[in-house]
């Protein structure tokens, strides 16, 4: 059951990195990405790391997509 | 075509000596690998009485590995003053060349929502960095969560209030809280113990290693929070 959980988790988290590279629309990569770093973060407290989950939950998920929101927000939001 | 087989072909060549290292190592987590046959048993066995933290990461973080961390918080200081120092490069007379999207107006339910859950965020925030000793977490999260909080506050609030939630004037000094913090901290070790960044080790002044800690761990969470709010200060006023 473990390892089921883990695998799944390990797909999602390469589904999610793969849709971030493939993504032309930057806004909706970095709902991708940000996706990716909770994903990370159920990751990382199913193997007994709370102290990087919850890292990873306030800087991944929270403060890294508010600073690329911040950035896009100055661009034109779509790659070339 | 020649370029994507030689691009293919350098990854293989990358991937195949990294993946054969990879076989070498020993699995994850196994009992009967040097680093956990030496050092782990140590900490897990001496570490909640000696560490002055039952949280056996603290202990490791900011006493067994104090001057790791410390560099560490001082990396994290250089490192704000570098991405200002990038930010405030742009010269004013040299405009964007892309027209900023005019900023709308926030949705009624984001700033209710925000509003509402501020002074929650902020007291679990106070809490993940005074409990750090006991509970998972510390200075680092609990910093991170308050810069959350105040960047979530600012994205909200008006451009005064936001400004007075972190004044200019302290924010300079609060900054630098995470090295100077570890500073005093090590100063005082070293003028007591003779030591620098010494922990007292014996049971009766458990209570000054623990007093060290939080001291250490409330700099770590005022000055990320302060860090993380400059550079995202400088990115939307630039």
């Amino acid at each position: 059951m473990s390892t089921i959980f883990d695998i799944t988790l390990i797909l999602l988290l390469i589904a999610c990195s793969v849709a971030v590279v493939r993504l032309k629309d930057l806004l909706a990569a970095t709902v991708v990405f940000s996706t990716y770093s909770l994903t990370m973060c159920l990751l990382w407290l199913h193997r007994g790391a709370p102290d990087v989950a919850m890292t990873e939950a306030a800087v991944g998920a929270g403060i890294t997509t508010v600073l690329f929101l911040i950035a896009i927000s100055r661009t034109t939001g779509r790659e070339r | 075509m020649i370029r994507r087989a030689l691009v293919v072909a350098l990854l293989i060549a990358v991937a195949v000596p990294l993946l054969l290292a990879m076989s070498q190592l020993p699995p994850h987590g196994s009992p009967d690998t040097p680093p956990n046959t030496h050092v782990s048993p140590y900490y897990l066995e001496h570490g909640a009485e000696e560490g002055g933290a039952e949280n056996i990461v603290t202990a490791v973080i900011l006493n067994y590995r104090g001057f790791d961390t410390e560099g560490e918080v001082t990396v994290i200081f250089t490192s704000m003053a570098a991405v200002l120092a990038v930010l405030m490069l742009a010269k004013p007379d040299r405009a964007p060349r892309v027209a900023p999207t005019p900023e709308l107006p926030v949705s009624v339910v984001v700033r209710f929502i925000v509003r509402v859950l501020a002074p929650f965020i902020a007291m679990f925030a106070i809490y993940v960095i005074l409990n750090g000793h006991v509970t998972p977490g510390g200075g680092f999260q609990g910093g991170t969560i308050l810069g959350a909080l105040v960047i979530a506050l600012s994205l909200v609030l008006s451009r005064e209030d936001a400004d007075a939630l972190l004044p200019r004037k302290p924010e300079h000094l609060l900054q630098a809280a995470a090295p100077i913090a570890f500073f005093l901290v090590g100063m005082a070790g070293l003028l007591y113990w003779g030591e620098y960044l010494y922990f007292p080790r014996d049971e009766a002044q458990r209570w000054i290693g623990v007093l060290m800690l939080t001291i250490i761990e409330i700099g770590i969470g005022v000055g990320g929070a302060c860090v993380l709010i400059r550079i995202f200060r400088a990115m939307r006023t630039e």
